[in-house]
């Protein structure tokens, strides 16, 4: 389904963030969103989770008004998030945390064939199934943490800079899953600050910098704007 | 001391660690969701307490004998009203107060506490005198050696553990228990996998409330006394169970409960000439252990909350 991002202005108690953000991600693409260290990207993806309610706009899925929903309502309507960090529930299990992500789901088969499909992505994590998650490494919580994305069965997967901390190998196989993801017909919306590999599986994307879109256009399109890659990839990056 | 003297003692100290940590496990699991001290959580507990022994009158006014359906009656009524009454309570007075600072909120079940306390005494019939707590159990003994093991008791040992084991099933194995331990490990993290944080604190101070009134009802059961300021020394006691424990932790708070009691047995035996000092060795032991071990003597409350 489509997500439409109308028009938002997001603050934290005194600093604004973001300033009037509009896009669109749409159905069945991997949609990205590219920008610096502290241009508000977790900020975008907090406002739609309505963890941090923006202060004027709207954000509307599939033509339903979210805005106003409590985070476990905008939850239900069929969006998952694969947050920054990972944020994998430290003291429990692997299993535990898996069935977290399905946690609306209350068919025990249902929540059993998912875990078999996350395993059967994740042959690493089958066979850590009673581990404790914060004992884990990185790599392997984000696997846990991307997993339990999936669990839900979304429509929509909000995915925050999944390769922040991540080996290169690591975060080549993640983008390889999220790809595979949205073959079967996920919408995603990636925010990254890697610009490259982003680019390379998604479809569109738009630039933020300073809390405001400064680009749109395709993948194709961004990487030749000049302007861009300047501007707000760095030198390393072009 | 005689093998009959010392069951005696292992079976008061039992009966004891099993009622505190029924009130502990409520401390540490309100801590867990909220990060609050619910300081009434003993007067809670006497509210409860008193519930059972109204229902109890207006059942034998009404004319019920039967024992079975009386003890039914009161233990339910008794956890299901004291359940709605943390759950409002929580509704009302403490999710408001969520991002306020921690001393408003500590301020706040303080006070509530002290209604509560009021509110029984001078509401309940009588309530400013003990009330006579009925023997809903059988009271048949039976002697073993010079140990006389009362029925009463040994139902009542097996309900409080059948109880915990139930309430740690609840907690480490239903769906309901895995939110709660979500919302307790990152709250925001819990509400992105779909879980209604307010209707989870609602359940959490429902069930911890429920099991308050059913540790004063074994209170009441075990003493055949029951009085308004019975949650003060409760609430203290299961305080520092949970904190002994290490708060947050469900373990921890069970066994804190117990070893609390162990604590004031070890005093009344050791203190033959004075057991009214048991209560003071116990605390003091508490107090040594926190000056030792600053997070609780069962790990750190950073790694082993619930
Ligand atoms: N909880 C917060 N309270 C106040 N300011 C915040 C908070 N989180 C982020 N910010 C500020 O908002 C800006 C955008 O942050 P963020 O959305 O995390 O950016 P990004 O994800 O693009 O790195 C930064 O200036 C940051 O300092
Ligand atoms: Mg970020």
């Amino acid at each position: 389904m489509e997500l439409r991002v109308e028009g938002i202005s997001t603050a934290y108690d005194r600093a604004d963030v973001l300033e009037d953000v509009t896009l669109d991600v749409a159905a069945g693409r991997i949609t990205c969103l590219l920008g610096s260290n502290g241009s508000g990207k977790t900020t975008l993806i907090r406002s739609i989770l309505g963890l941090t309610k923006p202060r004027r706009g709207r954000i509307l899925f599939g033509g339903t008004d979210l805005t106003r929903l409590p985070t476990h309502r905008i939850v239900a309507s069929g969006i998952a998030a694969i947050p920054e960090g990972r944020k994998v529930f430290p003291r429990l299990t692997v299993t535990e945390n898996l069935r977290l992500g399905a946690y609306l789901e209350t068919d025990a088969h249902i929540v059993t064939d998912r875990m078999e499909r996350v395993f059967a992505i994740f042959p690493a994590l089958a066979q850590r199934r009673s581990q404790i998650a914060g004992t884990m490494s990185g790599g392997e919580q984000a696997m846990v943490s991307i997993g339990r994305g999936l669990m839900s069965a979304p429509k929509l997967l909000l995915v925050d800079e999944p390769s922040l901390g991540l080996s290169p190998l690591f975060v080549k196989e993640n983008f390889a899953v999220l790809r595979k993801v949205n073959e079967s017909g996920v919408t995603v919306f990636l925010v990254e600050q890697n610009v490259h590999q982003t680019l390379a599986i998604a479809h569109e994307g738009y630039v933020l910098s300073k809390g405001r879109v400064v680009a749109h256009g395709t993948a194709q399109e961004l990487l030749e704007n000049d302007e861009v890659r300047k501007a707000y990839f760095g030198e390393g990056a072009a | 001391m005689t093998l009959a003297l010392f069951a005696q003692y292992v079976m008061n100290g039992a009966m004891l660690g099993m009622m505190y940590a029924l009130v502990a496990v409520g401390f540490t699991l309100f801590f867990g969701v909220l990060d609050v001290i619910q300081f009434s959580h003993g007067d809670v507990l006497a509210a409860g307490a008193f519930l059972a022994l109204g229902t109890w009158v207006a059942l034998t006014k009404l004319g019920v004998v039967s024992p079975v359906l009386l003890l039914a009656a009161v233990v339910v009524v008794s956890a299901l009203g004291t359940a709605l009454l943390g759950a409002v309570f929580a509704r009302t007075l403490v999710l408001p107060l969520k991002g306020a600072p921690q001393l408003n909120v500590l301020l706040v079940t303080l006070m509530m506490g002290t209604v509560l306390r009021e509110a029984i005494r001078l509401f309940y019939p009588g309530g400013s005198q003990p009330q006579l707590f009925p023997a809903l159990l059988p009271t048949t003994a039976y002697g073993v050696g010079g140990f006389h093991l009362r029925l009463d008791n040994a139902i009542l040992l097996m309900a409080g553990a059948l109880l915990i084991a139930a309430t740690h099933f609840f907690i480490t194995r239903t769906r309901i228990g895995l939110a709660i331990r979500a919302v307790a490990q990152d709250e925001e993290t819990a509400r992105t996998m779909g879980i209604d944080f307010r209707r989870i604190v609602l359940v959490t101070f429902g069930i911890g409330s429920a099991l308050a009134a059913v540790a004063g009802v074994m209170d009441g059961l075990y003493y055949n006394e029951i009085f308004f300021g019975m949650g003060l020394l409760l609430g203290v006691i299961g305080f520092a169970a949970a904190i002994i424990g290490g708060l947050g932790n469900l373990y921890g708070a069970i066994l804190g409960g117990f070893l609390f009691a162990a604590l004031q047995t070890i005093g009344a035996v050791a203190l033959p000439f004075a057991s009214a000092y048991k209560d003071v060795f116990a605390f003091a032991v508490v107090i040594a252990i926190m000056a030792a071990r600053p997070t609780g003597l069962i790990g750190e409350r950073a790694s082993e909350r619930v």
